[in-house]
């Protein structure tokens, strides 16, 4: 009997859940412009207030990837983790749309001379979400917790700040150990500002599991929701210091991967995409109303690194042709269908202030051929491969198979290598492999495991020009993501000038000669700097602002035009 | 039900601590570590000193056979710790996934349980026929389907073109429904991930089926009933699917309990918050303790479904009842 009975309860349960589904409105129409009685708004106090004749503007945006509770010690990713982060928080300055750093909790910014003491007043009408004024106690606090609680990025950020001091009713003096001319833009705009009250409890941030309760910033966007691999829900903060927000209601989305992200951004169920959109779609997306693209250039870069510590890469020569066999205009136009910028062999992006029109990327096969023969790598069994110290010029290159443009990149370069007669296979493995090949345990005192690899930086590592010296100083203290073993005593001595250079137009100039040492040196081989390219429906929300360097997802893209920096 | 015998207690016990030695053995084997997990994505920026003090922190500092032992005494205590990530509950973690997972596993196996059998009945009854042999070719098409690629098509036309039905998640976002409206909400969400593991489970019930009953079909007891006189309905009903159905209930049983493992793909796919991805997004962090509880559960519930199958059979099929 028991048999017969399952199946009509079968067949109920599924007209049940039919008649839910038809009775439910067309997701497409779910929008926050539909006015749709059923929608995504329904019943929810904070937003339908009968009173206000607008209709509040809510704003689905789509990411990959959960990002924990988004607080300065919890947030995963740097991008766009952090930026989501910073929806939230607050900063002392804050980036406009060149990429330039502006005062923003910090009304005044002064440093001296040389550059070794930052004076700063802080605004006296920013306010904590839950209500308390946010004060300058509050900004020696956050200092002083992320230089004794370790996070990766503050913290670092933090690194050779010798004293906090308060001076009068607002002002803070921070004191360097050494002249630091970029302390404005990679600390005093990157560090979140965090209450003293609510953080001063917490003695151990790293063991904590937090809830969103703890997530009391001072932003245009409050937490108040958080389902994880699901959905965030941000509200605006009706008394932000800089004006109320253009955006009421921020959702941001998990999505499991970026197909499953376009396909929401196509049906309608999402907004705006958080994430990159790849070459291939740009074109595709625009083509679709009422989707627009907003595409600028951006400071990431895609690099082909080699372990510069053992033959034959540690010969300049077989450095130099390698440079010289890649066509790094073959790759924008093939892989990014031209929507990036040839990288330039001294890792400075053309944007730049810095950048040294000097130096530019050269393809030479023939060039490559001749400096290989030159230096005794011939090919003497006639297999098409040259050999060294009698073995064949035969490597494996590493990449990470869910980054479907480094596999492109890969495959291109390795066919591009195989004209001049060096060998490589390519290997494709998951992230986290992939990383511990190349950096193992992030750390490269642990040395390499690789012979060449796709690799590729995040935005902050280019921003910051001075920043060179992390990438290609042979001192693991300094250069501390010199992942490709690279050295060179000339190379150590300008990067470690810069660091500490005070004169701007000094350090112009020893920006620009080092452009062309890496050049000549070639420490890795630097493909492409990426544009950023970002798909919204222009009916929702429109106003994003592209930072130069940064892309669209910032909390200057959410206020309206006179809160803007 | 017959006693399970000492020897087979033994048998599932030696293949428990087997398997969940393993599950301890595989994250280690990994290449990669839990750093960046841990440390977050700005580990690089950390001095060797803090990085050892993160490591520190969660004991991966003490020797493998030290935390060898601290697993199988929090393994022992059914104590399944702290996520790296989140720092959060890992029974607390997989509870909130776990119906989810079961909503669209269960909903497709029993779905595909039911088309399968009555399927597969009848086209062993069709043997050798058009009908038949149609239906076979279709049912091996469809298992040579990808799965990310039926969802991925079924987002295609359901979703961007038609719009009948969201193409991620398992409710609306900030919703805020409530009762029916809520429920609703999560039966339009969790038709198109049934829809597509129900698609791909059919063919694997419905080949089941269809060569036990063939195998039955042609044994002497049958051609003794079809002697004897009796219909074909009795015959088909009465003996051959009565004893038929044994190897599709062991089937059944083992799919049910991979539902506990989650769909990995169809969970990506469908970006629905269920078992599969957290196990995906653990096993891409390197979350040691996740993947160890995940794999855990999985391996429980593998067992368990093997014994429930162990202790059904001689029930259905009287030939297995040991005297």
């Amino acid at each position: 009997m028991k048999k017969r009975l399952s199946i009509p309860i079968l067949i109920a349960c599924l007209t049940l859940v039919a008649a839910a589904c038809s009775s439910e409105s067309d997701p497409t129409t779910t929008t926050v412009t539909g006015g749709d009685p059923t929608t995504t708004l329904a019943g929810d106090p904070t937003t339908t207030t009968a009173a206000t004749p607008a209709e509040p503007v809510v704003v689905r945006a789509a990411i990959t990837g959960d990002e924990d509770t988004i607080n300065p010690y919890t947030y995963i990713s740097g991008f766009p983790g952090w930026n989501l982060l910073m929806m939230q928080y607050d900063t002392l300055m804050q980036l406009d749309a060149d990429g330039v750093p502006q005062p923003w909790l910090a009304d005044t910014i002064s440093a001296n001379g040389d550059l070794t003491e930052y004076t700063l007043t802080i605004v006296d009408n920013a306010s904590w979400h839950d209500g308390t004024p946010l004060t300058v106690d509050d900004v020696k606090f956050s200092l002083d917790y992320f230089i004794e609680k370790a996070t990766g990025r503050f913290s670092r950020d933090l690194r050779g700040v010798v004293a906090i001091a308060v001076s009068g009713d607002n002002g803070i003096v921070i004191s360097l150990a050494a002249p630091n001319p970029a302390f404005d833009l990679v600390a005093l705009a990157d560090i979140p500002i965090i209450p003293r009250h609510i953080w001063e409890g917490i003695d151990d941030p790293g063991e904590r599991a937090f809830d969103i309760s703890t997530n009391v910033g001072s932003g245009p966007f409050m937490m108040t929701e958080y389902e994880s691999d699901q959905f965030y829900r941000f509200v605006s903060n009706p008394d932000y210091f800089r004006g109320v927000p253009a955006v009421d209601e921020l959702v941001v989305i998990v999505f499991a991967d970026d197909a499953g992200a376009l396909a929401a951004i196509r049906s309608g169920e999402v907004d705006v995409s958080f994430e990159r959109v790849s070459p291939e779609q740009i074109a595709l997306l625009d083509a679709q109303d009422p989707l627009d693209i907003s595409q600028g250039p951006e400071f990431t870069t895609q690099m082909i690194n080699f372990d510069a510590s053992k033959a034959p890469f540690s010969d300049v020569v077989v450095r130099q042709a390698m440079s010289l066999a890649i066509d790094s205009q073959d790759i924008v136009d093939t892989v990014y269908l031209g929507a990036a910028t040839v990288g330039s062999p001294g890792w400075v992006h053309p944007g730049k202030p810095a950048y040294n029109p000097a130096v530019e990327a050269t393809f030479d096969p023939a060039a490559a051929n001749a400096l290989l023969e030159g230096a005794g790598y011939i090919d003497t069994d006639g297999d098409g491969i040259r050999e060294f110290g009698g073995e064949p010029m035969s490597f494996d290159m590493i990449t990470n198979s869910s980054d479907s443009l480094r596999l492109r990149i890969a495959e291109l370069t390795a066919a591009m290598l195989g004209d001049v007669g060096i060998e490589i296979t390519v290997v494709s493995v998951e992230t986290a492999t992939w990383e511990e090949a190349v950096w193992p345990g992030f750390d490269i005192n642990n040395g390499r495991n690789y012979d060449i690899a796709v690799w590729g930086w995040s935005a902050p590592v280019q921003a910051n020009t001075i920043r060179i010296a992390d990438l290609v100083n042979s001192d693991p203290g300094i250069g501390f993501l010199n992942l490709t073993g690279f050295s060179n005593a000339e190379v150590d001595a300008i990067s470690s000038q810069l660091l500490t250079e005070a004169d701007p137009a000094t350090s112009q100039q020893l920006i620009g000669d080092l452009q062309v040492l890496l050049a000549d040196q070639v420490p890795f081989v630097l493909l492409a700097y990426p544009d950023g390219a970002y798909v919204y429906n222009s009916e929702v929300y429109a106003d994003w602002e592209f930072i130069a360097g940064q892309g669209i997802v910032s909390k200057v893209s959410l206020l309206p035009a006179s809160a803007r920096p | 039900m017959r006693p399970l015998g000492l020897r087979n207690i033994f048998r599932y016990l030696a293949v428990f601590v087997v398997a969940v030695s393993l599950n301890f053995m595989l994250p280690r084997l990994m290449p990669g570590n839990p750093l960046a997990l841990l440390a977050g994505v700005d580990v690089g920026l950390m001095t060797p000193a803090e990085r050892a003090e993160v490591i520190e922190a969660v004991g991966l500092d003490a020797p493998l056979i030290q935390q060898f032992i601290d697993y199988w005494w929090s393994v022992l205590r059914l104590d399944l710790g702290f996520s790296f990530r989140s720092e959060r509950q890992i029974s607390e973690m997989i509870m909130e996934r776990l119906p989810w997972t079961l909503l669209i596993t269960v909903g497709s196996l029993a779905v595909s349980a039911v088309v399968g059998i009555v399927l597969g009945g009848f086209s062993a009854w069709r043997r050798g026929k058009k009908s038949d042999l149609s239906l076979l070719t279709g049912m091996i098409s469809l298992q040579s389907l990808p799965s990310f690629w039926l969802g991925m098509l079924l987002i295609s036309v359901f979703s961007v073109q038609l719009g009948w039905f969201p193409s991620f998640g398992a409710v609306t976002p900030a919703s805020d429904f409530e009762g029916w409206g809520h429920i609703g909400d999560i039966a339009k969400h969790a038709i198109l991930p049934i829809v597509t593991l129900t698609v791909l489970s059919i063919p694997g019930v419905y080949l089941t089926m269809r060569y036990a009953m063939l195998e039955v079909l042609g044994s002497d007891f049958i051609r003794t009933a079809r002697a004897k006189g009796a219909s074909e309905a009795r015959v088909l009903f009465g003996h051959v699917a009565r004893n038929a159905i044994a190897p599709v209930v062991t089937f059944l049983a083992i799919r049910f309990a991979f539902a506990f493992g989650g769909s990995v793909i169809i969970e990506t796919v469908f970006s629905y918050p269920g078992l599969g991805r957290l196990i995906f997004e653990a096993v891409s962090g390197r979350d040691y303790p996740v993947m160890q509880a995940t794999f855990l559960v999985f391996t429980v519930a593998v067992l368990v479904a093997n014994l429930v199958a162990d202790l059904l059979y001689p029930i259905l099929d009287p030939r297995m009842r040991v005297r």
